[in-house]
């Protein structure tokens, strides 16, 4: 009788001294992990002549604006240009790749037809080939259509996303044929069908995966890089590291302007968060 | 009421004339309208796929045989051929060649090869030492920090790693650098080391170089195990771990007698994600060091994008593209067979 009734009390003491422990993993771990960034941010704010002080301020000393308004001024970095090509293609691919994906997925999982295994397995296998490994015919083909510098090149050979068609091929399945057969019934065409139903029934899943296409194009390096190699056309990571290099002795400069191209789309990001995370524990993409 | 009757009869009129519309489809059309469907659908999808997945892959696969430049014209079909000419399995001999005398590039790729090995293999435990007590950590917090702690080491994977890689840069600039700002503050004197740039720093065998962007690359990397970690904890039954408190066992206990025996089929899958992804690093290298100093950070995906665009020697550049898709394919069939088992508790 007495042990029964100290157990539970033993334990709850027990979680609750637990339960503050682990603040002293976290808040240091949280305070070293968010170093780098606003050591950034402070610099940003720094007169040029107080980043070229050795050994460096940590608060900036004289708290001073004028770097934004040098980069938000400097006409060989158009800034609204760029942000107007990286959203561009993001928004281009994040449409495209969420139609081909969802239909095609219903197409897998709700038809049958001549060759549909040969080409789902195709599918499947080119999930095992890094997008890198094709990258040289991919800029080949890219230079034969007359498409290297063009925003379109970099749109029109990403509508096809192979793990999205697999993704949404597993949700159709369990959308129940009853549904699809009463709007056939009620006269609904085969493509009404997707549209109305389908897609409803795919949403949430779909801003899900919308959200993580729209993160990985935008934050994309290497395969803009080759393709884009004109100024005017470039995206954002891009230029970023363009002007970085430009003004390597300039460093409240760059910090300025990776400020500036880092914080609103993170800020956008943060509000989206759950989605995203929700995508990557759905789907263990990387 | 007079209007209710009106919608019912309206209704099964439109009912009828449904069932009566299917079934002269099933008979007539419904059959050739699905198979119109179908065939508009999948006619696009396979010549799509053939034009911009399928030949790409053969094409690649073609020019490893072959030394070939985008500059010079070549022979009629895809340039292959003429002043591009076929080499055989030239390329493939040439990355055996283990002579200290063996052409650069030959050598580039074996240091490439051996630093993508180094960093994917140090990448690994490091990123489950810190994730996996972070997750444990961040599960037993109160319920309201929990998911601020979440979002919080998680933002780094939404920033483009390019930011990523060039806010590192300001933490280990030589002169203005975070790092030697507080080292020359508990120091007393000026600290100048160049993390980056000095290739006689070497740490157990490790240029300290790699060291450095395997903490930055470490940093944005965290968040995708963290919050796959934390959902696999949460899923964790309560009545087990009720079970387990009851007999009383401590928060160390738990977490290695409960929740990592638990959390094993997770912990293999992760692994295999961060090696293959770990094995296709570029981003935060050529922002940071562009696989310098002296080759200490050249990774295989630098050296393909260094030969191919940079030197144009895309048929040596596509052959270590091959040996990429070799590496990166064999942990994914183990992948494959990790998932085709079945676990259950």
């Amino acid at each position: 009788m007495d042990t029964a009734q100290a157990l539970p009390l033993q334990t709850r003491k027990g979680l609750k001294l637990d339960k503050y422990r682990v603040y002293l993993l976290l808040i240091p771990a949280s305070l070293v992990a968010i170093l780098p960034f606003v050591w950034m941010i402070f610099g940003s704010f720094k007169t040029g002549s107080e980043i070229r002080q050795i050994p460096p301020t940590f608060f900036p000393k004289e708290f001073t604006l004028q770097n934004y308004a040098n980069i938000l001024t400097d006409k060989e970095l158009p800034l609204g240009l760029f942000y107007r090509n990286s959203a561009i293609i993001a928004l281009a691919n994040v449409v495209q790749v969420l139609f081909t994906s969802s239909l095609y997925g219903y197409l897998f999982a709700k038809f049958n037809f001549r060759g549909k295994n040969a080409i789902f397995w195709f599918i499947l296998a080119t999930m095992m080939i890094p997008h890198q490994v094709t990258m040289i015919p991919g800029y080949l083909i890219l230079a034969r259509l007359g498409l290297l510098n063009k925003l379109w090149g970099l749109i029109i050979p990403a509508a096809i996303d192979a793990f999205g068609i697999f993704l949404f091929r597993q949700f159709s399945l369990s959308i129940p044929n009853e549904l699809l057969d009463a709007a056939r019934v009620d006269g609904a065409s085969e493509f009404r069908v997707y549209r109305s139903i389908i897609l409803y029934q795919l949403g949430p899943a779909l801003a899900t995966f919308g959200m993580l296409t729209f993160m990985f194009n935008w934050n994309a390096y290497l395969w803009p890089l080759i393709v884009l190699t004109e100024q005017n056309v470039r995206t954002l990571p891009i230029i970023l590291t363009w002007y970085s290099n430009q003004h390597t002795q300039q460093l409240h400069l760059t910090m300025a302007a990776s400020v500036m191209v880092i914080l609103p789309v993170l800020f956008v990001f943060i509000f989206a968060q759950r989605w995203i995370v929700k995508g990557i524990t759905l789907t263990g993409l990387k | 009421m007079s209007r209710s009757k009106l919608e019912m009869a309206t209704q099964t009129l439109r009912t009828a004339q449904g069932i009566a519309g299917l079934f002269f489809r099933l008979r007539h059309g419904r059959d050739s309208a699905q198979k119109q469907f179908i065939f508009s659908a999948v006619t696009p999808l396979v010549l799509y796929m053939g034009f911009f997945t399928l030949f790409p892959m053969l094409w690649g696969l073609a020019l490893a045989f072959f030394e070939y430049s985008a500059r010079r014209s070549g022979g009629p079909v895809l340039g292959l051929g003429g002043d591009n000419p076929f080499v055989g399995l030239q390329n493939f001999g040439d990355m055996l060649n283990f002579a200290p005398d063996a052409p650069l590039n030959v050598r580039q790729f074996h240091i490439s090869i051996r630093t993508t090995l180094l960093f994917a293999f140090l990448i690994l435990p490091l990123n489950l030492a810190i994730t996996l007590p972070l997750a444990v950590s961040i599960e037993s917090a109160h319920d309201r920090l929990k998911g601020f702690f979440r979002m919080f080491f998680f933002l780094p994977v939404l920033a483009p790693s390019v930011g990523v890689a060039i806010m590192w840069s300001y933490v280990y600039h030589p002169q203005r650098g975070l790092l030697n700002g507080i080292l020359t503050s508990l120091n007393g004197k000026l600290v100048g080391i160049n993390w980056t740039g000095d290739q006689s720093l070497i740490f157990l065998g490790v240029p300290i170089a790699l060291i450095a962007v395997i903490i930055a690359y470490l940093w944005q990397d965290l968040g995708y195990n963290l919050v796959i970690f934390i959902a696999a904890l949460q899923s964790i039954p309560e009545s087990i771990k009720d079970a387990a408190r009851m007999d009383g066992v401590s928060g160390w206990q738990m977490f290695r007698y409960i929740s990592l025996p638990l959390l094993k089929p997770t912990i293999l899958l992760t692994s295999v994600l961060t090696m293959i992804s770990s094995f296709q690093v570029f981003d935060i290298i050529q922002v940071m060091t562009e696989g310098g100093p002296n080759d200490q950070t050249r990774v295989l995906l630098l050296d393909i994008y260094n030969n191919a665009f940079r030197f144009q020697r895309m048929g040596w550049a596509s052959a270590v593209s091959v040996v990429l898709f070799l590496m990166v394919f064999s942990i994914s069939l183990v992948q494959t067979r990790l998932l085709r088992t079945e676990w259950e508790y």
